[in-house]
């Protein structure tokens, strides 16, 4: 059993952090480049809050601090690269320490987390400092619509087209908004690296891309071209951020390709609903959190539905948490 | 009557500690998590609460012992209602109209609270008055410190003030006045509620609620990175807190079980499988390498 148990392949928690840190370099570089220092002093506030929570955290419980757990770098930077540079700091500190203490270490950590441990960090900032997080006037001479983000314009219903924007602006980041979550093109260069290390977490993220387009060119909020819709719900906020470094999170993903596309597009449908009808600007973390809640629900229905193949996923185990507590 | 000679001081360790309603047992977390947003407005539906629980609990233990069980649970709450109406005509007309508005709905509602009901009936009409009362004021003591607990915090996080004297403190985190601040720190107070009752009454743990306990068979820790030459990967399982690996569940071997039996279909594809493999390995090839998908 014990040579079984050694011959199992093991996944490090340093190597799918450390994938997910080279991707997110890119974006915090293009933080510094639109933003100036003042991105790179937040992101740095939230990743120091968030090892000094985990530190502190360990030494109350008596348990060992490993520095080379990636995960606290992650979550710091995450949350900071999904708010304004001007932001008061205690803002993503305050975010950062609410994502260690509550979403993580409760659980045992962050592969053992049921829910994103970033997602719940934002959403924390989202309710409890709503006009400090949608507020993009910081350094926002330069941007394409000014201090206005492409998503108070979706809100606001205009009409718009495509052609009259500057498209390259609008994938490449150029927009008020989240300070390192805009670029759309950085997004896809992080996708085709997560393809070559990690594809199979790439399915919610393709089912979360795919819900939200088709919904928003179904349903769009501005009066235009369902393409233009589409791209640019897809380009504003955290959205595509959000499909590619948090649902595809190693241990609140689902177990199995077809749960894991079902519980994107749900993410997506999520999304895009509580955007119409939210009242905040920013809403696919609280989707994603709204997904970590039902996936294990969705993997236990699925598991015991007498049609599936029987090579599936091992029964009642629904995310990977969920199979190495088994 | 059975226990009779039990005192009080064993209830209240029970009934609030070991057996806590809001935070193990998880009944009456309306009160705590929607209204509890202050010192002030918790104090007053403990009171409520712990009126209407002792005087139900009397009720039911002295009189409703020989109801039938479907009589019983509907007169639980008319007895809650005739107890909360006159304390809400108080509330309302009288002194503390601007508390009454904060609190809305939450007062009537202490009338129909699982937490009543579910002592009454498990615990009041099956032993004597003395004992009803003494659960009921452990239950409801135990309650209100929770309920205090709780608002206290959240008026000093959310609102920064405590009792309505406003303290100057750097941040207001205004979520904290949502229900979703009111479970978190419901999650945090019961955890350390469990982490006492581990340390205090740790007899009593796993009759509090569940036990994690390790896996048997969890592999054996594999030898230190200076030891064995190798990159440290700490086994998940040995080390809690601080786990580097985790196995890769799509990857994990299964258990040998018996073979179910097959079905027509499944017979029919596994032997020209079969047949296929032997034609290729007659030919001096693997199925594997010739490209054919053994699925």
């Amino acid at each position: 059993m014990a040579v079984k148990a050694d011959n199992q392949k093991r996944v490090k928690v340093s190597q799918i952090y450390g994938d997910y840190l080279i991707m997110l370099a890119a974006p915090c570089i293009v933080a510094w480049r639109y933003y100036g220092a003042r991105a790179l002093l937040v992101i740095a506030v939230s990743v120091l809050t968030a090892e000094l929570c985990d530190l502190l955290a360990c030494l109350a419980l008596g348990r060992k601090f490993l520095l080379k757990d990636l995960s606290n770098i992650f979550i710091g930077a995450a949350i900071a690269l999904m708010m304004p540079s001007g932001i008061p700091l205690y803002v993503p500190a305050s975010a950062a320490a609410f994502a260690v203490l509550a979403a993580k270490i409760p659980f045992g950590g962050s592969l053992k987390a049921p829910f994103v441990p970033a997602a719940a960090g934002f959403a924390f900032a989202s309710v409890c400092f709503k006009e400090l997080v949608f507020d993009y006037s910081y350094n926002s001479s330069g941007k394409l619509l000014g201090a206005r983000s492409l998503g108070a314009l979706l809100a606001n219903g205009n009409s718009v087209h495509l052609n009259a924007l500057n498209t390259f602006d609008i994938l490449s980041g150029n927009v008020a908004g989240p300070m390192g979550t805009g670029c759309g093109i950085l997004m896809l260069g992080c996708c085709a690296y997560l393809f070559v290390r990690r594809r199979n977490a790439l399915l919610s993220t393709a089912g979360f891309i795919a819900a939200c387009a088709v919904f928003s060119m179904i349903f769009p909020r501005i009066n235009a071209s369902p393409l233009t819709s589409a791209v640019l719900e897809l380009s504003s906020g955290s959205l595509l951020f959000a499909a590619v470094f948090l649902l595809t999170d190693y241990s609140s993903q689902p177990v199995g390709g077809v749960f894991k596309i079902i519980s994107g597009a749900l993410c997506g449908i999520f999304c895009m609903i509580m955007r119409y009808v939210g009242v905040y600007e920013e809403t696919v973390c609280f989707a994603v959190l709204l997904t970590n809640g039902i996936s294990p629900v969705l993997g236990s229905a699925m598991a015991k539905n007498p049609f599936r193949s029987s090579k599936k996923t091992p029964q009642n185990v629904s995310t990977p948490s969920q199979a190495e507590n088994k | 009557m059975k226990n009779e000679n039990i005192s009080f001081k064993d209830m209240f360790i029970k009934g609030a500690v070991i057996f806590n309603p809001v935070l193990v047992q998880l009944v009456g977390l309306c009160p705590a998590v929607a209204a509890s947003t202050s010192l002030v407005n918790a104090a007053v539906l403990s009171v409520v609460l712990c009126a209407d629980l002792i005087i139900t609990c009397l009720l039911a233990s002295a009189l409703l012992k020989k109801v039938p069980r479907w009589i019983r649970v509907p007169l639980y709450l008319l007895i809650g209602i005739a107890i909360i109406c006159p304390v809400l005509w108080i509330v309302e007309t009288k002194t503390l109209t601007t508390l009454s508005l904060g609190m809305k709905i939450y007062i009537p509602l202490i009338a129909v609270n699982s937490v009543t009901a579910v002592h009454c009936e498990q615990f009041s009409v099956k032993n004597s008055v003395k004992l009803a009362v003494y659960d009921a004021a452990a239950v409801g003591i135990g309650s209100s410190i929770v309920l205090i607990l709780v608002g206290a915090l959240r008026e000093l996080l959310g609102a920064s003030s405590l009792g309505g004297v406003t303290l100057d403190l750097p941040v207001a985190f205004k979520g904290m006045l949502l229900p979703f601040g009111g479970l978190v720190i419901l999650g945090f107070v019961a955890a350390a509620l469990r982490a006492f009752i581990a340390e205090k009454y740790p007899a009593y743990l796993e009759e509090s609620g569940p036990v994690v306990k390790k896996p048997e068979n969890a592999a054996p820790k594999p030898q230190p990175a200076e030891e064995s030459g190798e990159v440290e990967e700490v086994e998940l399982f040995d080390e809690f807190w601080t786990s580097e690996t985790v196995e890769t569940p799509a990857e994990k071997e299964p258990e040998p079980q018996p073979k179910p039996e097959l079905s027509s279909q499944e017979k029919i594809r596994w032997e020209s499988q079969r047949d296929i493999e032997e034609f290729f390995k007659s030919l001096g090839l693997d199925s594997d390498e010739s490209g054919v998908d053994k699925q």
